[in-house]
């Protein structure tokens, strides 16, 4: 079997070709007839405008696995250092003629140095305690954003109303090329699939090990020769990098930022998301920006089909989170690992085999034991080393 | 020093409700070491429970009864739903818990709707509010403060005198080397989570008599329960008390002296602060491992 027919190689090449020409080929006969239907029946409304968002959201979960999935600390508030680039790309872009990408890259780069300052109290914090620490960061945000008592943070920040960016455009140059929509969604998938290979890159590197080895065992690691201190606030402030950067593509393509746009809620779902889409995997952090972006498409969706319990929608959410979690521990990413490994006649007899009759053919067949062969590993999964 | 005092008092009754639901979350994460995100859905949803039997009955006995639901409620819960993630890591046991969050939130508005509803107060806590000299204090407060004293009495002497108490906090710590002497793991995990489910339970109960019953009341309590737990050290039932209380004054006093603008921040730098200088909280215990 040549590495060329392999389902993994396949899938990569037709990622990239669809990601290319996705904002021409979205309006082709054929496709938008496919995104249509898959709008009215899943809720997933794959429009430019929502890749984009996801391309953001890529970016800001990928550095949030660099922390929580590589090197095992938990932050509970990482819409706060998303919020710190947003304001300051959102703040260089409303006051000033800078340049969109190097405000983007300063929102980057105050943010990780606010994340780096964070690392250094994280040194002496683990686990539910650090989680604690850094929710404090996300909840009092609003507050700090709006507060112009003591000091008149307002007065930079907007306040409660935020600030209220011009719309993007295309520049003159690509006039005829390319409609503002368009124009957004390059300028912003650029940057997440530079950053991206660049995580994955880290992640196989000295650093990477560096930071797998202190989530696995801290004293091991240390043993080892590992800078504790180093990577620990390394790791800090790589992450705030990415969300940073994150922060200032989001600004940039809202064209708004308000202390609402930064909850406690959604640093949670942030969490979560990394969780559902895989721990320490590069391509569980895409995951779970498709899933952080479609997830509401999808719950509003549900109400349509089951208008009568339009009320339990967050339970069957809750519902999904706690099923997914049971069914595969590794997250969505460990499930789509083992299935690239298959051979594509193989992956056909999977499919086969669900469509038959779904659960129990899937069973039976000798591949689920296959796939379900990592249930009882850490749950981590394919993670640790290998992650795509 | 009349106000200071006064506000004293005010973080008080607000830092009770904060200490009792942290008495929970301390609970359920020494006995699991699992920090638990449904620890206030629970709570509301029992409260909900108890709301009906309170139409058939007084409060103590509709209190007792709710506390056997809630009982039962949490032993299941860790049955159904948490013992299939157990071995993976922690933060999936953490998505699952928020997936309880919204499945009692979302099933309590199906079920109750989104009005608040009146409450009734057990009878020895509705009389008119207490003076000590210029500072007044409603007995509902102090009646929180009393039952969340004698839970964590109960809870210290679970723990630290009995036999059951000390197998729960192993099967916490080392649960390969707990099943290995004999204690039977799954059944003080099960046992951990309907303890807390209970206190939980009473949590509530004395919240929706604080306040009124609604199903968006122990969001943000919930927050601050957790930074109380936090503050307090997560495996001391001491400690979630202080921590609650603490929250609560900081809370007030930081909003009446600082600025009405900074009484979140102020509260959560405290915690912050304390967390630098004491990782593990006031009162928690740093835990070794060896490797």
């Amino acid at each position: 079997m040549p590495a060329v027919l392999r389902t993994r190689t396949i899938g990569w090449a037709l990622l990239v070709l669809v990601l290319i020409f996705f904002p021409y080929f979205h309006t082709w006969w054929g496709f938008s007839w496919f995104l249509q239907h898959l709008e009215s029946t899943t809720g997933i409304n794959l429009t430019v405008f929502e890749m984009t968002s996801l391309a953001v959201w890529v970016v800001i979960l990928t550095g949030l696995n660099l922390l929580t999935g590589y090197s095992g600390q938990i932050s509970l508030g990482h819409g706060a250092l998303v919020a710190v680039g947003a304001y300051i790309a959102a703040i260089l872009l409303d006051r000033t003629a800078t340049p969109v990408a190097v405000a983007v890259l300063a929102g980057g780069v105050g943010a990780g140095a606010v994340g780096f300052a964070i690392g250094f109290p994280s040194l002496r914090l683990t686990g539910p305690y650090l989680a604690i620490a850094t929710l404090a960061l996300i909840v009092s945000m609003p507050q700090l954003l709006k507060h112009d008592d003591l000091i008149d943070i307002a007065r930079f920040t907007g306040g409660a109303s935020g600030i209220d960016l011009p719309t993007a455009h295309a520049p003159g140059s690509v006039e005829g090329l390319m409609d503002d929509r368009q124009w957004l969604y390059y300028s912003t998938m650029l940057p997440a699939v530079i950053m991206t290979v660049l995580a994955w890159n880290i992640t196989r590197s000295r650093i990477g090990r560096a930071f797998i080895a202190l989530r696995d065992s801290e004293i091991g690691a240390q043993q080892m020769g590992v800078n504790i201190a180093f990577y620990k606030t390394l790791a800090f402030g790589l992450s705030a990098l990415y969300a940073g950067v994150g922060g200032g593509l989001f600004v940039y393509t809202q064209d708004f930022a308000s202390p609402e746009s930064f909850s406690t809620f959604q640093s949670i779902t942030f969490l979560v998301s990394i969780v559902i889409g895989g721990l320490a995997s590069i391509l569980g952090s895409v995951l779970a920006a498709a899933f952080f972006t479609f997830q509401t498409g999808v719950i509003a969706q549900l109400a349509d089909y089951l208008p009568a319990v339009d009320r339990l929608r967050w339970a069957i959410y809750g519902a999904t989170l706690i099923v997914v979690m049971i069914l595969l521990p590794a997250g969505a990413a460990g499930l789509v690992q083992r299935l690239g490994r298959l051979r594509p006649s193989e992956l056909l007899a999977v499919w086969q085999a669900g469509l038959r009759s779904p659960i129990s053919a899937l069973r039976a067949h000798p591949i689920f034991e296959r796939l379900s062969g990592g249930r009882g590993d850490d749950g981590r999964g394919g993670g640790t080393g290998t992650g795509a | 020093m009349e106000e200071f005092l006064q506000q004293v008092v005010t973080g008080i009754s607000i830092g009770s409700i904060y200490a009792i639901v942290a008495l929970a979350i301390v609970l359920i994460y020494r006995s699991t070491a699992v920090v638990n995100f449904a620890q206030g859905e629970m709570a509301m949803f029992t409260t909900f429970i108890s709301w009906s039997f309170l139409l058939r009955m007084d409060f103590w006995p509709a209190l007792i009864l709710t506390s056997l639901v809630a009982f039962a409620l949490g032993g299941a819960l860790e049955m159904i739903v948490m013992r299939p993630v157990e071995k993976a890591s922690h933060l999936n046991s953490v998505v699952v818990t928020l997936g309880l969050l919204a499945i009692f939130n979302s099933v309590a508005l199906w079920r109750y709707g989104p009005l608040p509803r009146p409450f009734e107060k057990p009878e020895v806590f509705t009389g008119s509010p207490l003076d000590v000299g210029t500072i007044t204090i409603s007995r509902l407060n102090i009646g929180i403060l009393a039952i969340a004293f004698i839970i964590m009495v109960a809870l210290f002497l679970l723990f630290n005198y009995t036999k059951l108490g000390l197998a729960m906090r192993a099967t916490a710590q080392n649960p390969t080397a707990s099943r290995l002497v004999g204690i039977n793991t799954s059944r003080m995990l099960a046992l951990g989570w309907a303890l807390s489910a209970t206190v939980g339970a009473i949590a509530g109960m004395l919240t929706a008599a604080n306040q009124s019953l609604s199903i968006d009341m122990m969001l943000a309590i919930l927050l601050f329960a957790f930074a109380g737990a936090v503050l307090g050290g997560l495996d001391s039932p001491g400690g979630a008390i202080v921590g609650g209380l603490a929250v609560g004054v900081i809370q007030a006093l930081a909003g009446t002296y600082i600025s009405s603008q900074v009484d979140i921040i102020a509260a959560f730098f405290v915690i912050v602060a304390v967390l630098m200088v004491r990782p593990t909280g006031l009162f928690g215990r740093r835990v070794m491992r060896r490797v």
